[in-house]
This record gives C-alpha cells, structure tokens and sequence, in this order.
C-alpha cells in the first residue's frame, strides 16, 4: 500500500506569494508521484472548495483539501513557507505551513476528514508547530506526519 | 472537579478538532477531570454518557453551531464559548470556572 505522504510529498522552501500559486506547486508535487488521474481536475476542485470558505484554520496553517475522481491514491503533501502566504486566514495572518490533501471520490467515505482531524488537534500543539517550522530536512517531519496519518485512518 | 464540553462548528472540518484539543489541554494543565465530545463532520465522536453529564460541575458548549441533544445539560451548569475563544482562550476560561468552583464550595 503506499502511504499517504513521502518525501517527495514534502516542499520545505514552497516559493509562493500567493495561495493559488502555492496549492499548485503542492499540486505538482502530488502529479509528480502519480498519485492523480486529472492534475487540472483536482486542482479545480482544490480551488472550488477554497473559494466556498477559507481553509486558513490560524496558527499560520491552511488545510486545502479536494476530494474527487481525479486523484487515485489518497495523498497529503506538506509545505512551508517562510515567508509566508496570505491566505485570507481566520486569524487574518499569513499562512506558513500548508497541507494539501488529495482524496479521491471512492475512497472510504471519510478518510480525508479523519486526516484533517487528526492534524487539527496535533497542530493545537505548540511543540508540533515549532517542528514544522524549523525541521530541517524531509526525512525527521516524514517519520512524524505519517504517524498521525496512519493513526488517524485506523480510528 | 470534573468538566465536560461538546465542540461544534459549521463546516465540522477543523475547528471543531481544535477546539476540543484546546479545551482538553486547559483542562489537564489546571488538573481537571475533562472529557469533550465532538460533534464534527465524522458525527459524534468520545460521546459524553449519563455518568459523565452527572458527576460534571460546569459544562462548556460551543456556541457557533446548534449543539445536538443539548437537553440532556439542563439543570447542569453551562458555559458557552465560541469557538475561536475555545482555541485561544482555553485557560482563561479555566482560570474563570475554578474562581467560579472555589466561592461556590467556600
């Protein structure tokens, strides 16, 4: 089975001004794997979902999320930016760290909602988000992220 | 003393998640008993049981979205919040049940 996210899943230094060019060079990514059927038709829901309410949860987080026929393995792939990313956030901030999710359709019928329950919660700690940020390299915050993901689907 | 909270919010997505983790961490920093059920887009998840409603002393509900069967807290004492405040103001309002707690049981 492959996992939900890789190192190749991870970008540490996501070059993006804005959230629309962030979520498709995460979504790149995604296509890279060849984990999607239809790069533009998952993107289009991504952004349809986006433009229904803002996934910016605080913290300096957003969870962008698509569930549809165009994505075949259930994914999340991870982003930082230092700089940070207006994302018209709840909080008003910028968003840092971002967390695309890729579900498709079939899937058992929840699996991305678990997954974004899972990261909420963990993202409640400070010590999570610190590792987030200041990680130096891929493989120490892919240990960590599957975890959860892998936890999460199991409940 | 014991505290108990359901979570709720519109798209049931994260806030709800985070608002629950918020209030368990108070919760156990200022040495509570805590349990929180969610009521979030999975359904109810870690239902609170008539045992748990009975031995509560305050009850915190989240106020952005109707909470299901919300009748089983009457005559509970009952606290609400939104949900933002339960993300960011957790202690506090921990802080403010215990001051609450200790001049009721003086």
């Amino acid at each position: 089975m492959n996992s939900i996210i890789n190192e190749s899943l991870i970008n540490l230094t996501l070059s993006a001004d804005d959230k629309k060019t962030a979520i498709t060079q995460l979504a790149k990514q995604i296509q890279l794997d060849e984990r999607l059927n239809d790069f533009d038709a998952y993107l289009e829901e991504v952004f349809r979902r986006e433009a229904l309410s803002t996934t910016g949860i605080g913290f300096g987080v957003g969870i962008p999320h698509g569930k549809t026929d165009a994505v075949k393995i259930p994914t999340v792939a991870f982003g930082r930016s230092v700089e940070g990313i207006e994302w018209e956030s709840l909080d008003e901030k910028p968003v840092h760290m971002v967390f695309l999710i890729a579900v498709p359709e079939s899937a058992s019928s929840n699996a991305h909602l678990k997954i974004l329950a899972a990261l909420s919660r963990r993202l409640m700690k400070e010590e999570f988000r610190q590792e987030l940020m200041q990680s130096k390299d891929e493989a120490s915050l892919l240990s960590q992220l599957n975890e959860i993901f892998e936890l999460a689907l199991q409940k | 003393m014991k505290v108990i909270a359901v979570t709720a919010c519109p798209s049931g997505v994260a806030h709800t998640y985070m608002a629950a983790e918020a209030i368990e961490m108070a919760a156990k920093e200022a040495g509570f008993d805590i349990k929180v059920e969610t009521q979030g887009s999975i359904g109810i998840e870690n239902a609170l049981t008539k045992e748990d409603i009975t031995s509560a002393d305050y009850v915190v509900l989240t106020k952005d979205m109707q909470i299901k069967n919300e009748t089983r807290f009457s005559g509970k004492t009952v606290v609400r919040v939104t949900v933002g405040d339960a993300i960011k103001k957790s202690n506090a309002l921990m802080k403010k049940l215990q001051q609450h707690y200790d001049s009721k049981n003086k």
